[in-house]
């Protein structure tokens, strides 16, 4: 890789060959809360996942090799799927994802936990992001608002107002999603 | 009774809420120029390494490892060892938190525009760095 301060700056314009890398994206938060709460709201499915733009998640059981999807409440639509990579309660999982509307190739999603004084450390990893793409525009905004959102909600409760009424309009308007992420398009 | 009723409710929250925070340790941080413009090289260049990072300064490795740490203390750099390397990536986190603290959702949508408005005329790279940067790069086009 080139190392001219020059050279950061045009990577940035999406010049060169660069722009079909895969890159890693770190997300890192402290939690004001116990560890086991934070692992609940991340992997729990008999509620919508707050954190996950109030994503049902959908599984065979969470273990190594299992399907996971992200559906909506209704259940007629996936927006995400994947395949649980890593499960080590309550510290770490990891599972492929790929967003069902788009062709874009699949990342690795990371979530490790740590126990620290007063809460925990939550760390949000996405491998192989294909650089350029609409996961990784997705990705790239979406890592900070999942953790952020999984911080309030530990600490709070629930998300914030704000969050609370665009989830009540995504709910609303869920008719609109393209017919590629029907749910029985992406079997279990 | 009523001594422990009023320091439950109000001096309780008063002491717990003026607690150092986090953002102690993030602002400082932020405070050099540098250490910015460290921020600015990762973002870039996720993953990039400890060499390679500090390469990019004049000052000694051993300065720009305590910058690094005091990036890392505020949790804007995140490091991950690969092998013997120590891979380093940018946390913006920290500052959304800062963001979300003040700004409200109609505040963010109107001040967002006039932020727009000043890249566009003062030219995207404002929003890259410190102005003194754009001013240098500004120097190095007329140069080149």
């Amino acid at each position: 890789m080139a190392t001219s301060p020059k050279s950061s700056v045009e990577s940035k314009t999406g010049a060169g060959p660069e722009t079909v890398a895969r890159e890693r994206r770190v997300f890192k938060i402290f939690i004001r809360g116990p560890i086991e709460k934070v692992w609940h709201e991340i992997t729990k499915t008999d509620e919508a996942q707050g954190c996950f733009y109030n994503a049902w998640l959908n599984t065979t059981g969470l273990r190594v090799g299992a399907p996971v999807q992200m559906r909506t409440k209704s259940g007629r639509f996936a927006l995400v799927v994947g395949e649980v990579t890593e499960f080590d309660p309550p510290h770490r999982y990891a599972h492929t994802f790929r967003f069902t509307t788009e062709d874009d190739p699949p990342c690795l999603v990371v979530y490790d936990l740590k126990s620290v004084t007063n809460g925990t450390e939550f760390t949000l990893t996405v491998e192989n992001v294909p650089v350029g793409t609409k996961t990784d525009k997705a990705m790239t905004s979406g890592g900070t608002t999942i953790v952020t959102l999984l911080k309030a909600i530990v600490e709070t409760g629930k998300p914030p107002l704000g969050t609370r009424i665009q989830y009540a309009l995504m709910g609303a308007m869920e008719g609109v999603l393209p017919k590629q992420a029907r749910s029985e398009n992406w079997p279990l | 009774m009523t001594s422990t009723l009023r320091y439950v409710t109000f001096w309780l929250p008063i002491m717990t809420t003026s607690l150092p925070d986090d953002m102690d340790a993030l602002f400082q941080a932020l405070a050099h120029r540098d250490r910015r413009r460290m921020l600015d090289i990762l973002r870039d260049r996720p993953g990039c390494g400890v060499e390679e990072l500090t390469r990019e300064f004049a000052f000694t490795r051993v300065a720009g490892l305590k910058h690094l740490k005091v990036l890392e203390r505020a949790g804007l750099v995140v490091s991950e060892r690969q092998g013997r390397k120590r891979a380093l990536y940018f946390n913006v986190v920290p500052i959304q938190l800062v963001y979300d603290r003040w700004a409200t959702e109609y505040s963010a949508l109107w001040a967002g525009k006039l932020a727009d408005l000043k890249y566009t005329i003062e030219g995207n790279e404002a929003r890259d760095g410190d102005e003194s940067q754009v001013e240098r790069r500004e120097q190095d086009r007329r140069g080149a």
